[in-house]
């Protein structure tokens, strides 16, 4: 009986999913309500997802990463330097990616001798505007580390634009519009290329908030 | 009169961005007075909201395959089976060159030479595959496309074994094995003999293929 007993305790304390279900926020703690809200929130937004054959994207403020996921399982993952954004719900909810970012693709010339040349990670974009439905912007900016000030000053216009559209909207129009929901992400150049390249039209994405405490 | 236009709307960009940085905070929860709400409230609430997390957790991480997957990675041309968190075998592959061809007298039609991205099953497992060349293999070496099906067969250029998932797009190998790493291919997943092997074994038909 003592040994049956002892395996059991083996048995459940080795079993590789036990334990592991706590751990879809490693950063989480537990004691945290509003911390706690937006988890399961976004659980039950990501269960969704993963329950379908699909790719899909979290991009977690709080644990400062972006993940490209399928069936709950993190593929890749991308740290955040930075981040900003507007005081919005509208960040609630699943996002589709309207269209990727753009990429200038070679032609095949028919018949020509030698090998064309294939797109790379190198040809994808640094820097770009991702469009989402429900009305959503994600600006990917590249780290200003080494070109400070020309960097700094394209984010501060993309800013400067941004608000300046959502006055001007507001104003020919003389309804009190409200603004397209934007967050902005600051990460490293060769990370935002590999992003851009991971992305496919339409592809759900999922976005965990962090909380005031 | 150029400079002052330049320096007024400079200067309306600047008020615009000062005004926007002002009003843009940190997102806020949504119900902001439970941040105020007192640690008795806090404290009932914590042990449902808890469970639910929990739950939640448990739903996501049984969404995991049971059996061994594959992961591709298009953008470093790797391919790995997996088996829960643990990787079973790392291959290097050649995936989609992401290079176009124009489609003949069709107007804008266009192949785009991608692998595909998003999760899908491998449907089929072949042995000693041929090849049924489609349209743009002959298109893109200049020749006309055959009517005669039997001349569209090529054996021995897939490798031993092919795995599909689907629209023509296949798991197989490759006479080019010095491009393996390179995205060279017209959309399926090239790997060398033994990777092939690997893979077909760990595979079955209805395993699934993560594709990024």
């Amino acid at each position: 009986m003592m040994k049956l007993c002892a395996i059991l305790i083996l048995f459940v304390f080795t079993t590789p999913s036990w334990g592991k279900e706590l751990e879809a926020f490693p950063d989480l703690q537990l004691n945290d309500v509003q911390g706690l809200k937006e988890a399961t929130r976004v659980l039950e937004e990501e269960v969704k997802l993963a329950a379908r054959p699909q790719t899909y994207v979290l991009i977690d403020l709080v644990g400062s990463t972006i993940q490209i996921k399928g069936r709950g399982i993190g593929l890749h993952q991308i740290p955040i330097i930075r981040w900003s954004g507007e005081s919005r719900n509208e960040l609630k909810g699943i996002h589709k990616l309207v269209a990727r970012p753009s990429v200038v693709r070679r032609k095949i010339d028919p018949g020509a001798a030698g090998e064309q040349e294939p797109i790379s990670l190198a040809d994808m974009p640094a820097d770009y505007v991702l469009s989402c439905s429900p009305s959503m912007t994600i600006a990917v900016v590249p780290s200003t580390a080494g070109k400070t000030l020309l960097r700094s000053a394209a984010i501060l216009g993309k800013s400067g634009w941004h608000y300046v559209q959502h006055w001007a909207s507001s104003f020919f129009t003389d309804t009190p519009s409200t603004p397209t929901p934007h967050l902005q992400l600051t990460i490293a150049a060769d990370h935002a290329q590999s992003l851009a390249w991971s992305l496919v039209d339409g592809m759900a994405i999922v976005i965990r908030r962090p909380t005031d405490k | 009169m150029g400079r002052l236009l330049l320096a007024t709307s400079a200067g309306v960009l600047l008020f615009f961005w000062v005004v926007s940085a002002l009003t843009t905070t940190r997102i806020a929860p949504d119900n902001p007075p439970a941040l105020h709400s007192s640690p008795v409230q806090d404290h009932a609430s914590l042990r449902p909201l808890q469970d639910r997390y929990k739950a939640l957790s448990k739903q996501l991480s049984q969404l995991i395959p049971s059996q061994p997957y594959i992961v591709v990675d298009t953008a470093r041309n790797r391919l790995y089976v997996k088996h829960q968190e643990k990787v079973v075998l790392d291959a290097i592959a050649s995936t989609g060159s992401g290079v176009i061809l124009d489609k003949p007298g069709e107007g804008n039609s266009q192949w785009v030479f991608d692998t595909p991205r998003g999760e899908f099953l491998v449907k089929t497992k072949l042995t000693n595959p041929t090849w049924i060349k489609p349209d743009w293999a002959f298109v893109e070496e200049g020749l006309a496309v055959p009517q005669n099906a039997a001349e569209r067969a090529e054996q021995g250029v897939l490798g031993d074994y092919a795995l599909g998932f689907g629209k023509g797009y296949f798991i197989h190998g490759t006479l080019y094995t010095r491009l393996l790493g390179k995205n060279v291919t017209h959309g399926c997943i090239r790997l060398n003999d033994s990777d092939l092997k690997g893979v077909y074994k760990l595979a079955r038909v209805g395993t699934p293929i993560m594709i990024f």
